[in-house]
């Protein structure tokens, strides 16, 4: 199959070019929400708050940094998935306030590891993606989701809708990554979540990427697909 | 499945030798944990070949091999544990049937070894040959080092301990202890080498071990398989899951191209490979291969391969006996990826499985070969030593290095010793070299005076407070590092002031019962709590700070940064010194522990820190502490210059660094002196080898044995006249041990030294090594 790639408005008449892709995307609600949902951001209040706060992320980051077994190429912030526990966020959040937490979802991971990256000199920019995987799966994290939304603390009922990303679907979710610059022209994919590279040649199955965006301002090869700056590319 | 006798097996291969189903012998079949390649081989030669092609034989040397009772095998054959094996015998029988028309792969390094050894070469026997087993042993790897891969740095196990522990260090404890073919362990600390060096020579029956570098990286391996020097098929494997032990239990496997695979048809044509083949290779994140090891046979994920389309053991058969393989069956891919099972399959009545161990007889292991009466996989031919290098371009003997004693030294404690008519055990103090360690410190610190930031000593007083060693040091123009009121009284009373005091510490105003001293140089609180006492204290230091503790160093002091609300309360604290004292910030780096590289990583850590915290506060580091104390050897290495300009660079404010070496000034200023109470021997040929003595110094003496490296002498008069010139011999590396006095088990003052056979009651046996906290932790014990 030939590369497709889409605008974000029209990637849902484009998938069609994919039939599994199709059905897959229109047996979802919130997929029109997931195509146009921008990459997370961290928030900033231009003060000491969040000057302290984010050089105590990038601090952390150097010492582990200078712990890593690694001692060439790429060093992977691993230590951000042991220190913060996958879970839902309420946004926006601010770099003050996600000092404070144990919990952060996916799109503050993959702010935290851009900032730690571009620290490094790592070219490192915002990754979206759309994963396959099943009911059996998604049904546990929006509960997961539910019950831990409640605890939010300022997060009533009637702004969820506000806060509370519907990143989950029946059978697809919306995740965010970071696409790491590896070599010039090359893309490399990080989930910080997780602390795992994706393969590029894993099309279908549990866990298997459907569509890629990423903010980065060139064109990347990832795998047999180019990657065009905040356009949705098919993998599926 | 038929049980096998050889003799009528023998008959079978006989007659099918003008046609039907070729027998095929794969010896290897333990199917646990850490699986031999047996029943890969199995399932793939089954894959690609039908049952009137070829005849399979399970062969193993142990009943509880469970691939013997897989329904793929035709036949089995077990045969006795390795140790028990007649060579020629067990050769013999191998041969007739490869004569007859069978075929042999094997999927056991030891056997491989072995069948190169005792059988040679035989077209039916799909297994390298000798040249180029030798060539695969560890670390070099010389087989394939055309092939571009880097070797992790090592050392081998035979250099001295001191070398040995030098090499541990610069690579911060992060390192693997090996034997040239088999078997690897975890060195995180010296009783693990000792132990593990142990354990592999014994085990293994070699001398040629040596210790490398760990290497963080992606785990890959190169798989082949080959006939005669020509490579059939080679696929490369990137692991994605593996078990505790480090086994693959789920990969990626992609056929091996390019380079790569250029420069390995060319390895297997210089070696005339047959059989299968393993590189094992890490890759780092900047893409650079390092390999790890190369085993003659194929690996135990081998169907994995099967499974992608590569089934290599059909080749290598189908290139080696001319039959071909069965069409789409065998090369069809299913999947690039695949992923092991545990399932439970009925055992082969005729086969049997090994009775529960008798509880009282179980060895724990994890991998169940570790029982008595089974664990055959592991035994080594009776043959198997260091034998099966010779001939082999694999690293050469290294001759068993011993450190130069310094000269100077061992003159010091002949000297000494000379002179000696005291009781003992006793401590004696080198005067001559502890001043030239001091004084060699401080022309350092002088030619460090050009640049700036400048560099002060700490001495720190729990090393040994001796009043020879304190005068030495403020001699020196050292400061006093204190930890508690007492030792700051004990400075004071040896002539320092109390600007040239440093308190540090956990319970630096230990005891309560007394004020606090005033007027110090530095003080540095290891807690908030701390640091809000302190500030309570008038004119308590001119400069005052915290210690921090920082991330990836594991470290009981010190205010842990890693705390984002701790944190901000620090640089609260911090920011309240503006105006009001100097800022200071101590580090514990325990060099002695980490290594002089991790101390040196640590150090960019620690900067990272403090400009943050300058940046965060508006206060800037005026002076910076390192602490923890440094092994003597590194001490030396450590470059005082590079250390400035880092400092410099990254903090400009900073006035002073100290750095605090520890027992590195005193560690090898002191021995303590012995005599033999007990000899103890045993029978060695037509003489008899000293295997342990008893001493009468004991842990009370020497606390810290247990990992100490450390010369140990044997000392004799001549003539053995007290008072007259003495012979100083260093003992050299063996498997003697020496004893402490006590009836405590742990008190083992020294072992895997050579003790020679005419030692008696009386000899004078001198550590080295006996200073700083061998000194200040040593007890009083035993002494009625």
């Amino acid at each position: 199959m030939g590369l497709v790639a889409v605008k974000n408005k029209g990637i849902l008449q484009d998938l069609g070019a994919n039939l599994g892709s199709m059905e897959l995307m229109r047996s979802e609600v919130n997929a029109r929400k997931w195509i146009e949902h921008t990459a997370s951001e961290i928030t900033h209040h231009d003060g000491d708050c969040c000057r302290q706060a984010r050089a105590w992320i990038l601090g952390m980051a150097q010492s582990m940094e200078n712990a890593s077994l690694c001692e060439s190429g790429i060093r992977v912030p691993h230590w951000l998935s042991d220190h913060f526990e996958w879970g839902p966020s309420e946004w926006p959040i601010s770099w003050c306030e996600l000092v404070r937490l144990d919990i952060i979802d996916c799109g503050v991971f993959s702010a935290l590891v851009r900032e730690i990256f571009q620290e490094q000199g790592v070219r490192a920019h915002p990754g979206q993606v759309v994963i396959h995987y099943g009911e059996t799966c998604t049904k546990h994290w929006r509960g997961l989701w539910d019950e831990g939304a409640q605890k939010l603390p300022s997060l009533s009922a009637t702004r969820r809708d506000e806060r509370y990303f519907p990143w989950v679907g029946k059978n697809l979710v919306y995740h965010e990554i970071c696409v790491v610059e590896a070599e010039p022209g090359l893309a490399r994919l990080y989930d910080s979540t997780w602390g795992n590279w994706y393969h590029s040649d894993i099309r279908n199955g549990f866990g298997s990427i459907v569509a890629v965006r990423t903010q980065a301002p060139l064109e990347l090869v990832w795998g047999d697909r180019t990657l065009r700056s905040g356009e949705w590319t098919v993998m599926a | 499945m038929v049980p096998t006798d050889p003799i009528q097996n023998l008959a079978e291969i006989r007659q099918i030798r003008g046609g039907g189903a070729v027998p095929v012998y794969i010896s290897g079949m333990h199917s646990g944990q850490n699986p031999c390649s047996g029943l890969g081989i199995v399932r793939c030669l089954r894959d690609a070949f039908s049952p009137e092609q070829i005849r399979l034989i399970g062969v193993d040397h142990w009943q509880g091999s469970s691939g013997l009772h897989h329904d793929l095998l035709d036949e089995h054959w077990i045969l006795p544990p390795w140790n028990q094996i007649q060579n020629r015998l067990h050769a013999d029988a191998i041969r007739e049937r490869l004569v007859a028309g069978a075929y042999w792969i094997s999927a056991m390094d030891v056997e491989v070894r072995w069948l190169a050894r005792h059988l040679g070469t035989h077209p039916h026997l799909l297994a390298p040959p000798l040249k180029a087993v030798h060539r695969t042993a560890k670390p070099a790897v010389q087989a394939f080092d055309s092939m571009g891969f880097r070797i992790p740095e090592y050392i081998s196990a035979k250099e001295s301990d001191a070398d040995i522990h030098a090499f541990l260090r610069e690579h911060s404890w992060r390192c693997w202890i090996k034997s040239p073919f088999h078997e690897a362990a975890r060195v995180p600390n010296w009783g693990a080498l000792q132990t593990f060096r142990h354990k592999f020579s014994n085990q293994w029956k070699t001398k040629r071990l040596f210790v490398q570098r760990h290497i963080g990286g992606v785990e890959e391996t190169f798989t082949f398989a080959a006939y005669q020097g020509e490579l059939l098929g080679a696929v490369r494997m990137e692991k994605h899951q593996l078990t505790w032990e480090g086994k693959t239990w789920a990969g990626r496997v992609s056929e091996l191209q390019g380079e790569h695979r250029e420069d390995l048809v060319e390895c297997i044509r210089s070696t005339g490979w047959t059989g299968g083949g393993e590189l094992e290779l890490l890759k780092d994140n900047s893409g650079q291969y390092y390999i790890i090891e190369c085993n003659p046979r194929f690996p135990a994920w081998l169907y994995g391969s099967a499974i992608a389309g590569h089934n290599l053991p059909g080749l290598l058969l189908s290139r080696a006996a001319g039959i071909e393989m069965r069409g789409a069956a065998a090369d069809r891919p299913r999947s690039a990826y695949f992923t092991r099972v545990v399932i439970e399959i009925p055992a082969n009545s005729e086969i049997g499985i090994p009775m529960p161990p008798e509880p009282g007889s179980f060895v724990w292991s994890p991998d169940g070969k570790g029982l008595k009466g089974g664990g055959a996989t592991v035994a080594l031919p009776s043959s198997q030593s260091d034998e099966d290098l010779a001939g082999g371009d694999a690293e050469g003997d290294v001759p068993q290095g011993v450190t130069e004693d310094n000269a100077a030294v061992v003159s010091e404690i002949k000297r000494l010793l000379s002179r000696f008519r005291g009781e003992t055990p006793e401590r004696l103090t080198l005067p001559e070299n502890t001043r030239g360690i001091f004084h060699d410190l401080e022309s350092r610190v002088r030619a460090a005076a050009s640049e700036r930031p400048r560099v002060r000593i700490g001495f720190s007083v729990k090393t040994s407070p001796t009043r020879f060693h304190l005068q030495t040091a403020r001699e020196c123009g050292f400061l006093a590092e204190c930890i508690s009121q007492m030792e700051v009284k004990r400075a004071l009373a040896t002539g320092f002031e109390p600007r040239d005091i440093i308190l540090n510490g956990p319970g630096k105003y230990w005891p309560l019962t007394e004020a606090p001293r005033t007027g110090l140089s530095m003080v540095f609180c290891d807690s908030i709590e701390d640091f809000d006492r302190t500030s309570e204290i008038s004119g308590i230091a001119r400069t005052r700070g915290f210690r921090l503790r920082v991330p990836g160093i594991a470290s009981r002091f010190g205010v842990p940064v890693e705390d984002p609300v701790i944190f901000r309360e620090l640089v609260k604290r911090v920011a309240s010194l503006k105006g009001r004292a100097d800022f200071g910030v101590h580090f514990h780096m325990p060099g002695w522990a980490i290594g002089l590289r991790r101390w040196t990583q640590a150090l960019g850590s620690i900067l990272g820190w403090c400009k943050t915290l300058e940046s965060l506060s508006g206060v800037t580091v005026k002076r910076l502490d390192f602490g923890g104390g440094l092994f003597p050897d590194d001490l030396q290495r450590l470059n005082l210059s590079e250390i400035q300009k880092r400092v410099h660079q990254a903090l400009p404010e900073v006035e002073a660094l100290y750095f605090e070496p520890g027992r590195a000034l005193t560690q090898s200023g002191e021995i303590v002196v012995s005599r033999v109470l007990d000899v103890r021997t045993q029978k060695e040929g037509r003489g008899r080898k000293v295997t342990e003595c008893v001493a009468d110094a004991c842990i009370a003496e020497l606390p810290l044995s247990a990992g100490a490296i450390r010369p140990v002498y044997l000392f004799r008069r001549a003539g053995g006249v007290p008072g007259g010139e003495g012979r100083l011999t260093r003992l050299q590396p063996g498997k003697a041990r020496i004893l402490g006095r006590i009836c405590m088990e742990d008190d083992i003052l020294a072992g895997a030294l050579e003790l020679p056979s005419d030692l008696r009651e009386g000899d004078l046996i001198v550590f080295g090594n006996a200073g700083g906290y061998e000194r200040s932790m040593s007890y009083g014990f035993g002494r009625g």
